[in-house]
């Protein structure tokens, strides 16, 4: 999948800003990096961004705690990572989604950096915790193509009672219990395509 | 009457459903009800029920009152066809307007089907079952033997109910869970609260059925004069 990545970088150091950006665009690219002032400046690109990662010195929070706590709240699909080059409270640190220090290889900051964006697509399946089991998943899959509770037990192999405790295990998991529900939650969830619906 | 309004918003739609509309000036409850030839006793379980009160120590109600809560169950159907249910067709149109995407469409498929299903239920009751009680009820009020074939049963009624209010909670479910994100959060709040709004409603109006009137028309069955 090609996905932009957008980069927020809340940096005052213009030196320091300039060597993240060039750091990064040399591993990842396209990566499309933002510059940003104050937590104000932070939300203002957030708003026009679907999805983004925030790289932020600490210091800009640790006195505005209850605003980022918010901005978090507002944008709960945003990673943050801290860009540490001095002690900070831990209570600060632990508001994070991971942490880079400003000491750390140019190696370790991209795996960082790597690691948080890559759990941060939501649409890919199998990345966003399943809480289907498989087989749960292998039954969804039958009654989202239309199939009925008998056929789905032929085609498994299992009894019909097996096919009724595995959909109501999905109902309990999901909340939806109509065919036609499951059947948009499968699509959503990537376990089947449009094409074959149906 | 005004303050059970102002302290419970939701209030303003029973009033609708008896026919009773703002500005309700400084009448009391049992002025409005007097004027509407509203039974206060049944207006006041109705009333309970908005305001959250589980339905727990059943209300012994007359026969002469089943015309009534029949007209308060119509406004209702009424609400619902011409009302919210058209507002939440149409807000999930203008989702699908703005971005197109194919879960969306699935949506509306769904709760088009969905509303064709309720529509049916509620026009076997405005033709059918309504229609049965309020005949009922005549013959008993003129002392005549009941002829007509029963053509409702109570369990069709029930079953139909589990089936409006579970895939009503499928869509919350979709939506406050599961659809991929977009970018028209105010379309998506605006279906939310449309959609508890119509499920609040709905859970009251099978309570009523259920609780208050399927009884109520039972006890009638029992004591009209059968043929012969």
């Amino acid at each position: 999948m090609n996905k932009q990545i957008n980069i927020i970088v809340a940096e005052s150091s213009l030196l320091i800003f300039e060597g993240l950006s060039l750091t990064i665009n040399r591993a990842l690219a396209p990566v499309h990096i933002i510059h940003a002032d104050s937590l104000n400046e932070i939300e203002k690109h957030l708003i026009s961004l679907k999805q983004s990662t925030v790289i932020v010195n600490p210091s800009l929070i640790q006195n505005n705690l209850k605003l980022f706590t918010s901005l978090k709240n507002d944008y709960p699909f945003v990673k943050y990572i801290a860009l540490v080059y001095a002690w900070f409270d831990p209570r600060v640190i632990l508001q994070f989604d991971a942490v880079i220090n400003i000491s750390d290889s140019p190696d370790s900051i991209i795996a960082a950096i790597k690691k948080v964006t890559e759990n941060d697509i939501p649409t890919d399946p199998g990345q966003n915790g399943e809480i289907l089991s498989e087989r749960e998943t292998d039954v969804l899959k039958l009654l989202a193509s239309g199939l009925s509770n008998k056929e789905i037990a032929d085609k498994l192999n299992i009894s019909i009672n097996t096919v009724i405790t595995h959909r109501k295990n999905i109902s309990q998991k999901t909340g939806i219990k109509s065919a036609q529900g499951l059947t948009i939650y499968a699509v959503v969830k990537k376990i089947i395509t449009f094409d074959n619906l149906p | 009457m005004a303050e059970a309004v102002l302290s419970n918003p939701r209030i303003i739609l029973l009033l609708e459903h008896f026919n009773i509309y703002v500005p309700l000036y400084e009448k009391t409850i049992a002025d409005i009800c007097n004027e509407k030839h509203i039974d206060t006793k049944l207006f006041i379980a109705f009333a309970n029920l908005y305001n959250g009160v589980e339905y727990t120590s059943p209300v012994h109600f007359n026969f002469d009152q089943v015309n009534q809560i029949i007209r308060f169950l119509k406004n209702s159907h009424t609400y619902y066809t011409a009302e919210i249910y058209p507002d939440i067709s149409s807000i999930i149109r203008e989702m699908y307007t703005s971005n197109g995407q194919k879960e969306i469409s699935m949506v509306e498929e769904f709760f088009n089907e969905y509303f064709h299903e309720v529509m049916e239920h509620l026009n076997y009751e405005d033709e059918i079952a309504f229609p049965y009680m309020t005949s009922l009820y005549e013959h008993i009020e003129k002392d005549m033997p009941f002829t007509e074939s029963t053509k409702y049963s109570v369990k069709d009624y029930k079953d139909h109910h589990n089936d409006i209010e579970e895939k009503l909670a499928d869509l919350k479910n979709l939506l406050v869970k599961y659809l991929p994100p977009t970018n028209d959060q105010q379309k998506r709040r605006r279906l939310y609260l449309s959609l508890h709004e119509l499920e609040y409603d709905l859970n009251i109006h099978a309570i009523i059925e259920d609780m208050i009137l399927i009884p109520l028309v039972e006890r009638m069955e029992q004591s009209v004069k059968q043929p012969g």
